[in-house]
């Protein structure tokens, strides 16, 4: 394969094409990515040599995509482009490997030669070394168990060798010194070989009191050999590298992880209490040099690394697998798994959310009371590697060290400042930290989990409380409970009069237009409605139906409420029939109403057009009612035509009132019209602002919302500030029978009320 | 000029000074030069009454202690008491589960009137304590850790946590395991779980941490078969006074 494929990653088209035509003359094979989680799915797909990444996209950021793919293929070159040049993230693009941090606009000459240089390197490299690519592809050989001793015999020559040994009838890591010792066939030792990378104590420094100079770092820098590392050791090795490799990378640890040799065995005979299969850690991948599998009289071994094809290569007496080996070490891992006695209860991808919303349940608070604070779980834990540093010195007060020790979250102490004040000062708050670790924190810091299920932590608590395990399946169980008991039907109590409307009574009935009418409506018994403004309720006529109408009055106004109603359909039009007196059916009210705290200290533009000002009305009652909680009030109302202006009286007053600024106008006017002409949209021009104090709320026929947002967006009125009430069919009123739905929203429920940038993504609302 | 130190012992084996002299000829000379020792009975004859910092071995169990310590206090800058009896009273507490008289006889038999017992203390029940060094018997390392401390300026630490903890780093295989049991879960650690690397338990000689989850630990050596009687045993031992005094 060419080696010039390259995939371009940003947001901005004209940055992506450009580049992208620019490097298609000069001969590359160009791909193009909108954001980060586009480009992964393709890297998933195709092996890219070089990528071109912009840092800020709209999901995920370039450097993250960069790390990601960095992960699964570490050849990968990059160069990164950014209009926002910082320290950090030039920083960051170099800690990842990238070639170049270039600021945008970028020079496509520049960019195109990183790339050519790029691609050349690629096809030295490969040039170089194309024996340590097909070591690095994780060959499988067979060597006999007499040939193993022979091996673990020689490195003993070499090297000190550590291993699993038998000790009062259980298993131990400890220092080899014939091979008759090692045991190959282990279930699980107390303490983990990650040991011998990140020991209790080691020394970092030694110093002289008296001369500063003369401080040392102490590094064990000896070779060593691991031998018979379970997958989930290793895969707690690799998470290890993670925490002390990335980001400051720890001298300490990458010299003894530098210096080993990892030979790994297979897990034939779990511990009870492991249940490495559910966290995925029961096999591994990498972070060995040899993985070995016992099938029978020989071993199958997984070359991990080139210091492991080495090692046989001087040691031992390879055999190609027959295809009898290959099914006889398919079959022993098969047998192993089915000798685990405890699993997770769910998939482990879903252990973050699962423990995010979980973060209060009582379950901590249960279990940590029987804690001992002892530390047990963190000791003996190969993903834990926190630690305390302490200063010994000598008693000749001359010299001295500084040691570093294993410490925990478990520990009383452990997050206890100088002054007393104690972090986590309480056994839950300890318990629940550690749970998260394992859980979820390590898992989205270092992209690995923070527990590979050993059951190491499950056999040493002695309060029986320490397994993972089984504190997420408790979590689960508590979710699903609490999921079940929501959903349980029979326990149920319905809502009897969700459909049942109450009776009401006609106490007024005024004619606004020639095809509206007002309804004053006393609830049976005098109760009040209890509306907000903005909401609305639906009108019940028994052998008609329901049919929805915003309130027009304000809660401030109580006894009764009114609805106005526009003679439009078979209900309406009855109900334009109706007297004083009548029975009429009420449910409601319903829907959100207007965000009447979000008002408060603000100037308030209020925008109604046509029947739009009948939830307006209620709006602009209320606020006259609590006037001092506003700033200004600006109402704006336009009709079509003098004759289908609404709620005339109102008008009038309004214009009148000193506590607002009232303009109206007219679509077309008439011989006696003597008022503003014109759409409602050449009144907003007129009205002085101040874009950072108003909010605007609008309601009227949905043709109106387009062109008032263009307006209110030349005023400079944030989205957050632009209030729209919106008109949908609303049916039931409850969220349940789809009519109004918008979107994934439902209008009844979610709304009618909306701001706008609310409805930025909702596609059907304007 | 060298602070100068002096030790001294009440209701004791004088095992935790013998355990000083276990330092290196080299750690002790380097000792020597750090401080001046005025009064050590177990070592040197010389015996003044002028010191900075007292040593204070075993625990008070006549009524006579209690002025002769008394004395010491009003005399030193700072008190470290030293091993087990200083520190919580000790075995020496067992005998506070009898009466005093019950004690007397038990001991002495008939020449039981000759002489006076009162309930057995630390020495923090008397009079205050500056520091401690923990442990039946106090370990010659941590006599030297403490004694560095003073001299550096540092406050002298013991960890806060359990033995288990330390018995975990010392890679030990868990007693429980191999069907024993121990009070290490809630007994301050210090030691590096010595005795469980010596192949025995602990018996909760450093005395218990500072929050100490007794009802768990109780549990799990009923768990692990101890009857009650049995479970109150294993604290009886070292930690009797602090017990007796819950």
């Amino acid at each position: 394969m060419k080696t010039n494929s390259v995939l371009i990653v940003d947001d901005e088209a004209i940055v992506r094409e450009s580049i992208r035509d620019w490097l298609k003359d000069s001969g590359y094979d160009v791909a193009t990515a909108e954001s980060a989680e586009e480009a992964l799915k393709m890297v998933a797909k195709k092996d890219y040599h070089v990528l071109v990444l912009d840092v800020r996209l709209p999901g995920k950021s370039g450097l993250t995509a960069l790390k990601e793919i960095k992960a699964i293929h570490p050849d990968v070159k990059a160069v990164i482009i950014t209009a926002y040049p910082s320290e950090e993230t030039t920083a960051e693009a170099r800690r990842l490997g990238a070639l170049d941090c270039m600021i945008k606009p970028v020079n496509p000459e520049d960019l195109e030669k990183l790339i050519r240089d790029a691609v050349a390197s690629i096809d030295k490299e490969a040039d170089k070394k194309p024996a340590k690519k097909a070591a690095a592809s994780k060959k499988s050989v067979v060597i006999s168990k007499r040939s193993f001793k022979t091996l673990i015999t020689s490195l003993l020559q070499d090297m000190e060798v550590v291993g699993v040994k038998g000790k009062k009838g259980k298993f131990i890591f400890d220092k080899i010194n014939n091979f008759d010792e090692l045991k190959m066939d282990y279930d699980l030792t107390p303490i983990p070989p990650t040991k011998y990378l990140f020991p209790a104590k080691e020394t970092i420094l030694k110093y002289d009191l008296s001369d500063f100079k003369k401080s040392t770092p102490v590094l064990d820098n000896a070779p060593r050999a691991i031998v018979g590392v379970h997958p989930y050791d290793i895969r707690a090795i690799e998470m290890l590298d993670e925490a002390f490799i990335t980001a400051n990378p720890d001298p300490n640890y990458i010299a003894r992880r530098q210096n080993s040799l990892i030979i790994g065995v297979d897990c034939l005979n779990p511990s009870p209490k492991a249940f490495s299969p559910s966290m995925g850690t029961n096999v591994a991948e990498a972070g060995f040099d040899l993985l070995l599998t016992d099938i029978g009289d020989t071993y199958m071994v997984t070359v991990g690394s080139q210091k492991g094809a080495d090692l046989l290569k001087k040691h031992a007496q390879v055999i190609e697998p027959t295809t009898d080996d290959i099914a006889r070490q398919k079959m022993v891992r098969d047998e192993a798994l089915t000798k685990y006695q405890l699993a997770l209860d769910i998939p482990r991808e879903r252990l973050p959310k699962l423990l995010e919303d979980a973060y209060d349940d009582p379950y901590w608070a249960e279990r940590a009371s029987t804690c001992l604070s002892c530390g047990s779980c963190v000791m003996v834990c190969p993903t834990c590697f926190c630690f305390d540093v302490q200063d010994d010195v000598s008693l000749n007060l001359k010299d001295g060290e500084r040691t570093r020790l294993w410490d925990g979250c478990m520990l009383v102490d452990f997050a206890k400042v100088a002054g007393g004040e104690n972090f986590r000062h309480d056994k839950t708050s300890r318990f629940h930290h550690r749970m998260y670790r394992k859980g979820k924190y390590v898992l989205e810091r270092y992209g690995r989990m923070g527990c590979v299920g050993c059951g190491r932590c499950g056999t040493a608590c002695l309060a029986e409380i320490a397994s993972p395990v089984e504190a997420f399946n408790a979590i689960a169980e508590s979710a699903r409970a609490k999921q079940e008991a929501a959903r349980a039907v029979e326990t149920i109590r319905p809502e009897k009069e969700l459909y049942a409307p109450m009776q009401a009574e006609l106490v007024r009935v005024d004619n606004l237009a020639a095809k509206e009418k007002v309804f004053e409506i006393k609830l049976a018994g005098g109760k009040d409605l209890g509306q907000k403004p903005g909401q609305f309720v639906e009108l019940s006529l028994f052998g008609l139906g329901e049919a929805p109408f915003g309130v027009a009055s304000s809660p401030t106004r109580r006894g009764t409420f009114e609805i106005a109603v526009r003679n439009v359909g078979s209900l309406t039009n009855v109900s334009h029939n109706l007297k004083k007196g009548d029975t009429v059916g009420i449910r409601g009210p319903f829907g959100n109403g207007f965000p009447l705290k979000q008002f408060e200290g603000k100037d308030l533009l209020l925008i109604a057009g046509g029947t739009g000002i009948f939830p307006m009305r209620s709006l602009i009652q209320y606020v006259l009612d609590n006037r001092k909680l506003y700033g200004r009030v600006i109402v704006l109302y336009g009709a079509r035509g003098p004759a289908e202006r609404l709620f005339t009286d109102d008008l009038e007053g309004w214009k009148n009132n000193a506590n607002l600024e009232f303009h109206e106008t007219v679509d077309r006017g008439d011989a006696i019209w003597k008022g503003n002409v014109g759409v409602i949209t050449t009144l907003i021009p007129k009205v002085q602002l101040d874009p950072k104090k108003t909010v605007a709320v609008i309601v009227g026929p949905p043709i109106m919302y387009r062109f008032v947002i263009v307006e209110l967006k030349k005023r400079d009125i944030a989205d957050e500030n632009v209030i729209m009430s919106l008109e949908r069919r609303m049916k039931c009123g409850v969220g349940k029978c789809g009519h109004c739905q918008m979107n994934g929203l439902y209008v009844c429920q979610e709304g009618p009320v909306f701001s706008l940038a609310q409805l930025r993504t909702v596609r059907e609302a304007v | 000029m060298k602070p100068k130190v002096a030790f001294f012992d009440f209701t004791s084996c004088e095992g935790c000074q013998l355990d000083v002299l276990n330092l290196t000829g080299e750690e002790l000379l380097d000792l020597l030069a750090g401080v001046e020792i005025v009064s050590f009975r177990e070592a040197i004859s010389r015996n003044d009454e002028d010191y900075d910092i007292a040593f204070i071995e075993g625990s008070i169990s006549r009524d006579s202690e209690i002025p002769r310590l008394q004395k010491i206090r009003k005399q030193a800058k700072i008190l470290v008491a030293m091993g087990a009896c200083a520190c919580i009273g000790g075995v020496n507490c067992l005998k506070n589960h009898l009466t005093m008289n019950e004690a007397l006889t038990m001991v002495y038999g008939a020449d039981a009137k000759q002489f006076d017992t009162i309930p057995a203390r630390p020495i923090n029940a008397v009079v205050p304590v500056d520091a401690y060094i923990r442990g039946c018997p106090a370990q010659t390392g941590e006599f030297a850790k403490l004694v560095k401390a003073l001299l550096i300026g540092k406050k002298p630490e013991t960890p806060s946590y359990p033995v288990c903890t330390e018995c975990k780093m010392a890679g030990n295989i868990c007693v429980y395991e191999l069907g024993k049991t121990c009070i290490g879960p809630v007994t301050r650690a210090g030691c590096g779980a010595i005795c469980v690397t010596g192949g025995r338990q602990c018996w909760g000689c450093r005395g218990l941490v500072d929050e100490p989850n007794i009802n768990s630990q109780e549990e799990i050596l009923k768990k692990y078969g101890l009857t009650p009687a049995q479970v109150v045993e294993k604290f009886k031992i070292y930690n009797t006074y602090s017990e007796v005094k819950k």
